[in-house]
């Protein structure tokens, strides 16, 4: 997706782990997911580097669409949605 | 999909390698995977009662002189304690935590009352070669 695309997706779930190191955001990301429906778009904010690498791969051995990564000042949006 | 396992060793009962193991069993239940983790000689000191929630009670396994500063780090940066990463992993997922029945006599510990709840029961080196062989992953820390 563009930038434009990702900056204008309906999010259904936006989780806040910038708070945390790694493996927070990853949990974080694991707990959420399963309070949406399928098909919902959920975003993970981020500070940790290897979030944006983990959640990608994440998603691909859970079945999930990761949509794209946006980068902020300071921390990554990282989209994606449930199967 | 049938879930995939891991068969975790953990021989070492140091603060720094427990931390480590917490991380990985946090990547673990993120995928969802089966994980049984054996806890062996050193180790089992750790899940002792008495012993698992002080930090005092523990040593380092590598830069032992930079403990307190590495507390301090694991505090600044919001880390959760390992007794923390052990709970939230078996709340997420399925993992076992099986104590090694001669590792436990050794630090006085004969009954699985003996070692915090995290410990789901005591067993022989059987079980672990067993669950080594079956499993997708297996890591000996």
């Amino acid at each position: 997706m563009t930038t434009e695309e990702l900056q204008n997706l309906h999010v259904t779930k936006s989780v806040d782990a910038r708070g945390t190191a790694c493996p927070g955001p990853l949990l974080e990301a694991k707990k959420a997911i399963g309070t949406i429906q399928a098909g919902d778009i959920m975003e993970v904010l981020s500070a940790d580097e290897g979030t944006k690498v983990d959640i990608p791969k994440w998603c691909t051995k859970q079945g999930h669409e990761y949509l794209g990564t946006l980068e902020e000042s300071g921390y990554y949006r990282i989209f994606l949605r449930k199967k | 999909m049938e879930n995939k396992k891991m068969c975790l060793a953990l021989f070492s009962g140091s603060l720094d390698k427990l931390t480590a193991a917490g991380v990985i069993l946090s990547g673990a239940a993120a995928d969802d995977m089966e994980v049984d983790v054996f806890v062996l000689l050193q180790g089992a000191r750790a899940f002792k009662r008495e012993v698992a929630d002080d930090p005092e009670k523990l040593s380092m396994a590598e830069n032992a002189h930079l403990k307190k500063e590495f507390m301090e780090s694991l505090r600044v940066l919001k880390v959760k304690t390992w007794v923390e990463f052990f709970k939230e992993a078996k709340a997420l997922t399925k993992v076992k935590v099986h104590i090694c029945g001669l590792a436990g006599k050794i630090w006085g510990g004969e009954k699985i009352e003996d070692f915090v709840d995290l410990a789901d029961d005591i067993c022989g080196i059987g079980a672990y070669i067993t669950s080594a062989q079956e499993a997708d992953v297996h890591l000996f820390i």
